[in-house]
């Protein structure tokens, strides 16, 4: 009799750390996935490319596209790199100058303690210039977001605003990369 | 849920309403004065209205800072904070955030970054050499002012191209046939003092009327061309291959030969009559009628 209480005792337990243990990690579940989901929320970087003005070489579809992913994978790295303050990944998409400035404002933000963070981005490019041989282009980025400035966890601004980038970009290896990045008042 | 979320709503735009009647709404970004452009690597000023202490903030490309002011007294932006041509938003914190843009521009001219294609070049060719030059100032920033860059191509004594090209967008560039004659073509970008210089060699195109001779001799037949030369008689490069073919009785044999010292030999092995020509590229040489062994 005793062992059958036992017995029974031992699987309610049984039975209630399976229950809790199912609930732990629905929870894990459901917030893991809430904060996939603010993650892809933040990371959204929206990127389409114009290009039927751009000379005096045709860009092709191919070309196109991969333009479109490379700026698109330069703007979320950049994103990363100033809300984290983290110099990680800016190697691969960025070149030259453009790199030297997102490692000197990284840096820069690293001592000041402050932070950007770059959401809802929509990037609307239009290719001005393709040089003969195919090795640059000139984008004109009309982008908008929302950038939040933190000190610290403070929000020291919080707005939505349109800034026109004039970008060149070079191929390298297997990729574009950011050369240059210039915000200027007006096209 | 919705009534709450309608009740919230309602109670913040109401509120919104009342703080704007109030003219606080309109009090953002009118704290702060900042210059309307500045040129790279000059010093700014932004003055701040009001009084006690503020924390001011500058967000710049390359740049981030954060010091304590006095409201109502003038900040000095130094000029090593202002070497980026871009967007540069201050932000003044004291019981409320007030901000302002400035926009930092080129300097003038100070390096051309020239690109030009290809390295080498056959003679002769329409449209075969192209450049492009970018002017940057010496903080290494794109300048978007139209400025004349002066493109010059020159090989020997000869110049085959000067012309001023305007920057759009702040490029320039040119197209241009390469000369009439193999070796090294100067290829020059200029603006004001500042030029970049670029050298494309140019060698000798595909042969042009190629001719071969061939006689008997005692293993065979000797075959070899007259010194190859493209149109404009530059001796085509040692190494470019010319293939010989011989037609006989028998069938068909090629060989390929590279020219050396402008010339290219075969050796063709068999005692009978054969019918030799010769090719090299797409160019098509004469034909030979060399008999058989006696």
């Amino acid at each position: 009799m005793n062992r059958v209480a036992t017995n029974l005792f031992r699987c309610r337990s049984a039975s209630k750390i399976a229950t809790l243990a199912l609930l732990i990690t629905l929870h894990l579940g459901l917030n893991a996935a809430d904060t996939a989901n603010d993650s892809s929320a933040a990371s959204k970087v929206t990127v389409q490319l114009e290009a039927k003005k751009a000379g005096p070489r045709g860009v092709e579809n191919l070309t196109q596209r991969a333009i479109v992913r490379d700026y698109r994978s330069a703007w979320t790295t950049m994103s990363h790199a100033l809300e984290f303050n983290t110099l990680d990944p800016i190697d691969v998409p960025f070149a030259g100058d453009a790199k030297r400035v997102v490692h000197d404002t990284v840096i820069s933000q690293q001592r000041s303690g402050i932070r950007q963070v770059f959401t809802d981005q929509n990037h609307q490019l239009q290719a001005v210039f393709y040089a003969p041989e195919g090795d640059a282009i000139e984008l004109h980025d009309t982008a908008s977001y929302r950038q939040q400035v933190l000190d610290g966890s403070r929000s020291i601004q919080d707005r939505r605003v349109v800034m026109y980038y004039v970008v060149l970009m070079t191929p390298s290896a297997d990729r574009w990369v950011v050369r240059q990045m210039q915000v200027v008042q007006q096209f | 849920m919705g009534r709450l979320r309608l009740i919230v709503t309602w109670m913040f735009l109401s509120l919104s309403l009342a703080l704007c009647l109030d003219g606080l709404c309109a009090a953002e970004d009118s704290g702060v004065r900042v210059p309307t452009s500045v040129i790279a690597g000059e010093p700014a000023t932004i003055s701040t209205m009001g009084s006690g202490r503020a924390t001011f903030y500058v967000l710049g490309p390359g740049i981030s800072r954060k010091s304590d002011v006095r409201l109502g007294e003038e900040i000095h932006l130094d000029s090593q904070y202002t070497r980026n041509a871009g967007a540069y938003q201050v932000i003044v914190c004291a019981d409320t955030c007030q901000s302002a843009t400035f926009y930092v521009t080129a300097d003038k001219a100070a390096a051309l970054t020239f690109l030009v294609h290809p390295s080498r070049v056959p003679v002769s060719q329409s449209n075969a050499v192209s450049g492009v030059a970018i002017p940057f100032d010496q903080f290494r920033n794109l300048i978007f002012t139209p400025l004349n860059v002066n493109f010059q191509l020159t090989t020997g004594n000869t110049l085959l191209l000067s012309r001023a090209v305007r920057t759009q967008d702040g490029v320039a560039w040119f197209r241009n046939a390469s000369g009439r004659s193999a070796g090294a073509l100067q290829v020059v970008a200029s603006l004001d003092e500042v030029s970049a210089r670029r050298v494309v060699q140019q060698v000798a195109s595909d042969p042009c009327n190629l001719r071969i001779e061939g006689e008997r001799t005692k293993t065979g037949i000797m075959v070899q061309t007259e010194p190859v030369h493209d149109c404009s008689g530059n001796p085509v490069p040692d190494g470019t291959i010319v293939t010989f073919t011989a037609v006989e009785q028998n069938g068909k044999s090629t060989v390929d030969a590279p020219i050396k010292q402008g010339i290219a030999r075969a050796q063709i092995s068999g005692p009978g009559g054969a019918v030799i020509s010769a090719a090299s590229g797409v160019v098509m040489g004469n034909e030979v009628r060399v008999g058989a062994q006696p």
